[in-house]
């Protein structure tokens, strides 16, 4: 009983010193998660509906399949949703190179270096003041701002459209690309690899 | 006849005490392993944390995705140096079977969402080794909460630096 005792005592004092420990350390490291953030913010639903080209089908059952359901949940949101080939129509919009239109990439540095869709601006939603600088003029100057990450169940893209509406982006004036980067790519469609307007050019082959 | 016994008493406890050295081994460095990946990618792992809709609120889903993995990583180089090796060991446990029992829960609804034969389930399960299938995953950490659990109950014990934290004197023992 009282070696039960010592070791329940013996857990306690590692659990508190690991606690202490694991909470400084996580202060402390340059990718720390900081504890009162909602890396998830959820928009209340707006009336009315969708406002633009939203392509994807979508039924007034229950989604099954993550894309529906992330669909459902912008449109739901009012924010505007777009395929592949709306897109790359926007991609190659003449208002692209003035500036008027700008795609950002949400996801970490890691994937977006590994290659990007031309020009995007990098916009990693979890650590926002990070990027904010330098995309928040680019976007305010922006009719349309594309926003995409993975694809697929991805949901960093819906997420950093929330976080951009919250920065002062007008939600009419964003777009989520629910196919992200791998329907660009299995699209056959060039990504630039490195940082933003490195001009290193890669063009996946296409898949069927 | 009674050395004989003493030497094999000897024999075996000498054994117990290899076998529970590697055991904090293997597992202390198991552990300090997928911490370090859990806490180098600490938002992958709130993300992946996310996915078992645990009825927490943001800050508490923070807090376990923040201090989960240097809390491994803290138990880990216990296990490995020998310091407070029943009390870090039964924190294991207290780690794994809720973990492992929310893992056997998203498997199960998992299974009867698409209805795949349940060893041919995989998902990142946030362990820190990536995408797995999950009748592996839960056979390791089955394996996992045994020997943390047979650490506990061990006392002593060969390579430790200091095994009972809470031991004043090498002449107190405790009982």
């Amino acid at each position: 009983m009282r070696a039960a005792r010592t070791v329940l005592l013996e857990a306690l004092v590692v659990a508190v010193t690991g606690l202490a420990l694991a909470l400084a350390a996580n202060a402390l490291s340059p990718r720390g998660l900081r504890l009162a953030r909602n890396y998830f913010p959820v928009l209340p639903a707006v009336d009315g509906p969708a406002t633009v080209g939203q392509t994807a089908a979508i039924s007034n059952s229950p989604p099954t399949d993550p894309s529906q359901a992330a669909a459902l949940r912008l449109q739901q949101r009012g924010f505007a949703i777009a395929n592949g080939n709306e897109v790359f129509e926007l991609f190659k919009d003449p208002r692209y190179e003035q500036g008027l239109i700008v795609f950002v990439d949400a996801r970490d540095d890691d994937h977006f270096s590994a290659g990007h869709i031309p020009g995007a601006w990098q916009f990693n939603h979890y650590r926002p003041e990070n990027y904010l600088p330098a995309i928040l003029p680019a976007c305010l100057n922006a009719m349309k701002v594309v926003v995409y990450c993975t694809g697929g169940q991805c949901e960093d893209s819906e997420f950093a459209a929330v976080a951009l509406r919250d920065a002062g982006i007008p939600r009419e004036n964003l777009v989520v690309y629910l196919g992200g980067i791998t329907e660009w790519t299995t699209q056959g469609r060039s990504v630039e690899t490195g940082a933003r307007g490195s001009g290193q050019m890669l063009t996946p082959a296409a898949k069927p | 006849m009674s050395a004989t016994s003493s030497g094999e008493t000897t024999a075996q406890t000498r054994g117990v005490d290899y076998a529970a050295a590697l055991a904090r081994w293997l597992v202390g460095a198991l552990f300090i392993y997928m911490g370090l990946h859990k806490a180098l990618h600490p938002v992958e792992f709130l993300k992946l944390v996310r996915q078992y809709d645990l009825p927490l609120h943001h800050v508490a889903l923070n807090f376990v995705a923040a201090t989960l993995p240097w809390f491994e990583i803290f138990c880990g180089l216990l296990l490995v140096c020998g310091i407070a090796v029943r009390g870090a060991a039964l924190l294991l446990v207290a780690v794994l079977v809720p973990f492992t029992t929310a893992v056997l829960m998203r498997a199960l609804a998992m299974q009867k969402a698409g209805g795949l034969p349940f060893c041919a389930i995989k998902f990142d399960c946030g362990c820190g080794a990536g995408e797995v299938l999950i009748c592996r995953k839960l056979a390791e950490n089955c394996l996992l909460i045994i020997t943390a659990t047979w650490l506990t109950f061990l006392r002593g014990g060969i390579f430790c630096l200091r095994p009972e934290l809470l031991k004043k004197s090498p002449g107190d023992k405790l009982s």
